[in-house]
């Protein structure tokens, strides 16, 4: 079943590299969100908090790289359930399981070099690891725990019949996550009565871990909290993805 | 009935269903909070309120945001088996162009009376009087007119439904964000200033902003006005040129 995951994953990421929509929302959305924040706010940041704006926009734009890679991925099972290839999968002789743990591989990898390209564009602009390389590594990977959590959730809602106008409004949703996190700016500077609510959405605890590793500061708490949202993403949403995964690929069958 | 109004509640019941018209109205309100509640305390502005401030600039994302759509709908036509049906029937040329066209009109209406009702809720006047009111919703139109005209032309000459508006997605936030309609030009780093200053979107931007608060520069003026007039004549002239383009 690993092979077959492997081998459903290297299929995906050779389809993503010509995808006009991944590659620019995985990779080059974020880059330039990240060069643009940094021009924009990055002086203001600075006088408020008197540290870098990069280690909060690093994070979020990884973060950003993630969901909206997973979201740009989703639009595309859409076509591969009405060309039939999801039921022609599901009659082959592989594991039943491999097409979805294959496409979770896949978005895992696929986050992570996108980390790893915006992590390097951070570096060229000036972010620095406190903690050496070890929390450099660790950086980048902490994106892949949201990444999963985000995927479940949009493969469940994108393998639906009415999938394409769906996944759609999760993105819009997803674009007011992109303003209320605690990346671009602390959240101090919210009105009170949104702060919890900025707090507490699933970017936020994923930046406030990766910021830890950069910059020093706490790591286990905001580490756990993001692992929390995975774990309850997964959760939730799994039992959902596997049933309407089933029904889309016998859909073909009749 | 006759053809553009026939064609226009074509797209227009088209819009209804993929949400367009929703996601016109949704867009300068979302925009609007995420910039005033999350910017707002960040970004100094002087004396003048944010929302204040960044109102025009969350009118002028509305129109380029409008641009995307309607890029992706040109794109649609022209690949369907619909846009070489319009070219076999007796009507002119225009006439689809000129429909779309309409429904862009249409929709920068609901955008521009979304964003600032949102906006007023929060503190927006506008001061100036009658004349700078038409003036500015004149400006706004004019300017969505333009964009969308370019995106229509943009998505037919592509003809990928998917890449037209991924196309239009880097250039707007680049003129969006790095414009002195999000903050003033001292917050940005001294090498961009001439960039951020004599963009396109920073002066349209600017004009608004005078003209809500009732005193406008007359060079300020001609400048908006010579980048909207200018770009309503070249992308007009790409726009008509693409619909005349046979395969």
């Amino acid at each position: 079943m690993i092979r077959q995951s492997a081998l459903e994953a290297g299929r995906l990421l050779r389809r993503w590299r010509r995808d006009p929509i991944v590659a620019v929302q995985a990779v080059l959305f974020p880059t330039f969100l990240l060069v643009i924040y940094k021009l924009l706010i990055g002086k203001a940041v600075l006088a408020v908090t008197g540290s870098d704006s990069l280690y909060g926009l690093v994070p979020m734009c990884a973060v950003v790289g993630a969901i909206f890679g997973t979201l740009g991925a989703g639009l595309a099972l859409p076509a591969e359930r009405e060309s039939g290839l999801l039921t022609r999968l599901w009659v082959q002789p592989v594991h039943r399981a491999s097409a979805l743990t294959g496409r979770l591989f896949a978005e895992a990898a696929r986050t992570t070099v996108s980390a790893v390209v915006l992590t390097a564009f951070g570096v060229a602009l000036g972010l620095r690891f406190a903690h050496g390389w070890i929390a450099a590594v660790a950086f980048v990977l902490v994106p892949v725990m949201i990444s999963i959590g985000v995927a479940t959730v949009v493969i469940a809602i994108a393998v639906r019949a009415d999938g394409r106008a769906m996944v759609t409004w999760l993105g819009a949703g997803c674009v007011v996550l992109l303003f209320f996190n605690t990346g671009v700016a602390p959240a101090g500077v919210f009105p009170s009565w949104l702060q919890p609510a900025v707090q507490l959405q699933p970017m936020s605890p994923t930046i406030e871990a990766m910021r830890g590793l950069a910059e020093g500061g706490p790591v286990l708490w905001p580490l756990l909290q993001a692992g929390a949202w995975a774990i309850a993403l997964v959760a939730v949403f799994a039992p959902a993805a596997v049933r309407g995964y089933r029904a889309a690929a016998e859909a073909g069958c009749r | 009935m006759s053809a553009l109004v026939a064609l226009t509640l074509r797209t227009m019941s088209g819009t209804l269903r993929d949400a367009d018209l929703l996601f016109a109205v949704l867009a300068p309100v979302g925009c609007f909070l995420g910039f005033t509640l999350a910017l707002g305390n960040l970004i100094d502005t002087g004396r003048m309120t944010y929302p204040q401030y960044v109102l025009p600039v969350v009118l002028v994302q509305a129109m380029l945001f409008g641009a995307m759509t309607t890029a992706d709908r040109a794109a649609r036509d022209r690949l369907s088996g619909f846009g070489v049906r319009l070219r076999t029937l007796p009507i002119p040329a225009m006439v689809p162009l000129a429909a779309r066209m309409l429904y862009c009109l249409i929709r920068a209406v609901i955008a521009l009376a979304a964003g600032t009702a949102v906006a007023w809720l929060f503190g927006f006047r506008m001061v100036g009087g009658l004349g700078y009111d038409a003036l500015f919703v004149l400006i706004v139109l004019a300017f969505a007119m333009a964009v969308c005209l370019g995106a229509d032309a943009l998505g037919s000459r592509i003809g990928s439904v998917e890449s037209s508006s991924q196309l239009l997605l880097l250039p707007q936030l680049v003129l969006v964000l790095l414009s002195t309609g999000i903050a003033p030009a001292e917050s940005f780093p001294g090498w961009l200033d001439p960039f951020v200053r004599f963009q396109p979107v920073s002066q349209v931007t600017e004009t608004l902003r005078g003209l809500a608060g009732g005193h406008v520069t007359g060079l300020g003026l001609a400048v908006t006005m010579t980048w909207c007039l200018t770009l309503l004549v070249v992308f007009g002239c790409l726009a008509l040129r693409m619909q005349r383009r046979t395969r």
